[in-house]
């Protein structure tokens, strides 16, 4: 037993001190990398890109499942988007609520004649719709395919421009965000094949008639608890993972691809449970694969805004999934590991997914079963325990005011001093017990995962602005990955 | 029984753990002086910024005819900054006639030249804001400076220079570009310099004609993307050459600048183009022929019809639609073709403007003598139903119809 503990015990001090290294690895390369791109951001005009005939179009896929009580206000959102040529393709998938009704009466939609070609392969469609008041609006009206991802394949299908951007139904661009995000693929359009933006929390900031008006730190703990999360996931992880073009997902609230690459690889997987993460590993894998010269860009300033959990439930139901979503695109691509083929994917990035980002709960509650048994055991030396304790406390914190300088030194939505002193005070009181319940959900995913539950919960969609009682369900379904 | 402390490198762990927190609490100390000193430093700057600017703002007329002389603002850095600032909004923002006392303004004052020599002696960032800066002043004498920026080793400064020569909008701006272009000397992303090109060679796209001559490979492409945009009638004979060219993309841009041209000259051209290899000039040319909307066109867009490709299709079912005062007589020709994914694209294309109610109707009129009227609509009820009960969305479609890759393959 004391000879387990031993090796234990290497083995999580280790664990920790590379897990640590990595993040002020990726801390140092966000911030530099931020730097870089504000001074480049100088000498760009984003109003010449929309000027500019030169500008390629992009057809906005937003699927939507039961979406009656945003659809309407999303798609208006969208439509004001500041984007020289823009197509709208919301696909209706099997919504048992009115979506389609509201987006009838709304957009005067004509059921249309159109040629549907399935190069991706969907659920079946029943009917395409054309709008006799908005002619960038066309909408797939499919059976359900039980999946996101089933119907943005639906989407792709009937999509006509050579860039989609996947949007959530319930998310909110900023009117610049496109032409923001396709700074990076116009630099260098034949390298640059897809192309993630930021996605934040929704929650606590004032929308009206489908605009952003005023943004505001949410009220509730559990929601300030994951902006923190989402500044630390996009502005040092992606960013720091984009710099390396070793980024491993662009989420599915908002993300730009190549259409041409993404029906190449199939579209979207539609059983893939973290769908987004699945694509653009197997679009690492093809173009590695094809030996191409590309790049899988992320690019900061460009926000989608969108609702997260507000209550314990819905939140653990989301996390679960994501774990769930993790393993199952890394096991299927588990022969990409220490792969020459797959280069730096196949040699960092794809470990680093499998040790720090799916096993982590498993060494975490490893580390809390090593304390507790060596302590019951008596053999716990207690100012060695704090010392580690005082470390991880203070290095997790130092991480997390990493990802708020970042924000502060760059974007700064967070314009009111309370706001402020609030983010920086959640990032000391986050790490107990949030991180411990963190770890039960995600080991939660893991089990059912291998249990075989990967059944879709269903969801409940509000309004915008309208208040989220604690008691129902409000979960996402991949807003932002991890 | 020992503690855990002892089956580790003891002391020197103990000692690293020790160091490691006191480097986090010192990181957690410096993130959080930084973040809450700087939000108080930029309130406090704002605070002194709006104060000067307002200032300023009060006597801006002035300032700009120099009755306030310059040496009572020049030598403090933030003066300077706040009213090079809002001379360059102003010259951005303001209609052309206001434009040359402002500039004015930037020579006597010396801003100009503080630039200028920033450009030429700075490095890194410091000459990239300046580069910035020159090319928002719309001043001619700055072009050059910018021009030897083109030739910077780094990436970021030469797009700086590039972006700015296009915001000058002159044909002196463009030559520097071309002159580069031609020697094959200017390395920046194609999209950046065709927005340039086309901002200062609107006035004068013939500026383009000579280099596009000589030019060969993706420099030929570039430039005929631009003279695509900006054709004039003038440009026929060159765009008639262009229309010949083996480079795909240029004869993608003759085909969209043609749509510019006379009709008469255009349309042998457009038409030939709308049979093309290649499936986006085969597009161009159709939206260019729908452009033309002339009747003469019909035989061209119902070939167009029936193209293997769903875009160039669809593409000339709208064009098709839109000549309504024709509709029978097309749908005559549409129906002789025995294509049904080409009636399918034509049907949609009516539906879609309304033409095909508006064409029932006026077959069914007893008013109408025409026998053919009746034998049309009979046929296109017939290839309509047809047609509903072939749409499979779920099928496989011809292997004909795959649509090949819009944007181009990634270099392997």
């Amino acid at each position: 037993m004391i000879r387990f503990l031993e090796i234990s015990n290497y083995t999580l001090f280790y664990y920790y001190l590379a897990s640590n290294l990595i993040y002020v690895v990726l801390l140092v390369t966000a911030i530099a990398r931020n730097a870089i791109h504000q001074r480049r951001l100088s000498s760009i005009r984003i109003d010449h890109i929309k000027d500019s005939p030169f500008t390629p179009p992009i057809t906005l896929l937003v699927p939507a499942h039961n979406e009656e009580a945003t659809i309407v206000e999303s798609l208006e959102s969208l439509l004001s988007l500041d984007y020289p040529e823009l197509e709208l393709v919301v696909i209706n998938d099997g919504s048992k609520d009115r979506t389609l009704e509201e987006l009838t009466t709304r957009f005067k939609l004509r059921r249309a004649t159109l040629l549907y070609i399935p190069e991706v392969r969907s659920a079946s469609v029943r009917d395409i719709y054309l709008s006799a008041n908005e002619s960038r609006i066309v909408v797939v009206d499919k059976d359900s395919g039980g999946s996101k991802a089933d119907a943005i394949n639906a989407g792709l299908n009937a999509a006509s421009s050579p860039y989609v951007c996947v949007v959530d139904a319930d998310s909110i661009l900023e009117p610049d965000a496109l032409l923001r995000i396709m700074v990076s693929i116009l630099a260098e359009p034949k390298r640059v094949v897809a192309v993630g933006g930021i996605v934040r929390v929704l929650n606590g900031s004032i929308v009206e008639k489908g605009r952003l008006t005023q943004i505001h730190l949410p009220r509730r703990p559990i929601e300030v608890l994951q902006v923190i999360e989402y500044l630390r996931a996009f502005l040092i992880g992606r960013e720091a993972w984009a710099h390396f073009n070793m980024l491993p997902i662009i989420s599915g609230a908002f993300g730009v691809f190549r259409r041409d690459l993404v029906q190449r690889v199939g579209g979207f997987r539609a059983s893939a449970i973290g769908e987004d993460l699945d694509l653009v590993i197997r679009l690492h894998r093809y173009l590695r694969e094809q030996r191409a010269d590309y790049q899988i860009s992320f690019v900061p300033d460009p926000a989608c805004w969108t609702e997260v959990p507000s209550d314990l439930r819905s939140l653990a139901r989301q996390r679960a999934r994501w774990q769930k979503g993790l393993l199952d695109v890394l096991w299927p691509n588990r022969d990409m590991l220490f792969s020459a083929k797959y280069g730096r994917m196949g040699w960092i990035a794809l470990p680093y997914q499998w040790i720090f980002e799916l096993f982590a709960p498993v060494f975490e509650l490893g580390g809390y079963f090593t304390i507790v048994t060596a302590a019951l055991l008596g053999v716990l030396s207690r100012d060695f325990f704090l010392q580690f304790l005082i470390f991880g406390y203070a290095f997790a914190t130092m991480i997390s005011l990493g990802s708020v300088l970042q924000e502060e030194i760059t974007y700064r939505r967070y314009n009111d001093w309370r706001d402020v002193v609030r983010l920086v005070t959640f990032c000391f009181v986050e790490h107990f017990p949030y991180r411990q319940l963190q770890m039960i959900w995600r080991l939660q995913g893991l089990w059912q995962y291998m249990r075989g539950d990967l059944a879709w919960k269903p969801l409940r969609r509000v309004a915008f602005n309208e208040p989220v009682p604690a008691s129902k369900e409000k979960t996402k379904a991949s807003a932002a990955g991890k | 029984m020992g503690s855990v402390s002892n089956w580790i490198p003891n002391a020197s762990m103990a000692r690293l753990l020790f160091q490691a927190i006191l480097a986090s609490l010192a990181g957690i100390g410096l993130l959080l002086a930084f973040i809450l000193g700087r939000r108080a430093w930029r309130a406090f700057h704002f605070r002194v910024l709006n104060a000067h600017t307002f200032r300023f703002r009060q006597k801006w007329n002035d300032i700009v005819s120099g009755a306030i002389p310059p040496e009572t603002w020049r030598f403090n850095k933030l003066d300077r900054q706040i009213v090079e600032t809002i001379l360059l909004d102003s010259i951005e923002t303001g209609a052309a006639s206001d434009l040359p006392p402002l500039i004015e303004c930037l020579r006597s004052t010396g801003l100009l030249d503080l630039r200028i020599h920033e450009a030429r002696e700075l490095h890194g960032w410091q000459r990239r804001n300046a580069i910035v800066s020159l090319g928002r002043t719309r001043a001619p004498e700055a072009i050059p400076a910018l021009a030897e920026a083109l030739d910077d080793s780094d990436a970021q400064t030469r797009l700086a220079a590039v972006r700015g020569l296009g915001r000058f909008a002159l044909p002196q701006a463009a030559s520097a570009l071309l002159l580069r272009m031609a020697e094959g000397t200017l390395n920046v992303p194609e999209k950046t310099l065709q927005n340039s090109l086309l901002s200062c060679c609107r006035t004068q796209p013939s500026l383009i004609v000579p280099y596009l001559r000589r030019a060969d490979g993706p420099t030929r492409e570039i430039l005929a993307r631009v003279l695509g945009e900006l054709a004039t009638p003038e440009l026929q004979d060159d765009l008639l050459l262009l229309a010949v060219d083996p480079l795909p993309e240029v004869r993608a841009s003759a085909a969209r600048a043609l749509g510019h041209a006379d009709a008469q000259f255009a349309f042998p051209i457009l038409s030939a183009l709308s049979a093309d290899p290649e499936w986006f000039v085969r597009l161009r040319a159709v939206v260019a022929i729908d452009g033309l909307n002339h009747p003469r066109s019909i035989p061209a867009l119902v070939r167009a019809l029936c193209d293997v490709n769903r875009q160039v299709r669809q593409r000339a079912a709208t064009a098709l639609s839109r000549l309504e005062p024709h509709l029978e007589e097309i749908l005559e020709r549409v129906l002789a073709t025995r294509d049904a994914y080409a009636l399918q694209a034509m049907i949609s294309a009516l539906e879609r403007s309304d033409g095909l109610a508006n064409l029932v109707a006026a077959l069914k009129d007893p008013r109408n003598p025409r026998k053919a009227a009746t034998i049309l609509l009979r046929a296109l009820h017939r290839a309509s139903r047809h047609l509903h009960s072939a749409r499979t969305p779920a099928g496989t479609a011809p292997e004909a119809l795959q649509e090949p890759a819009e944007t181009e393959e990634v270099t392997p």
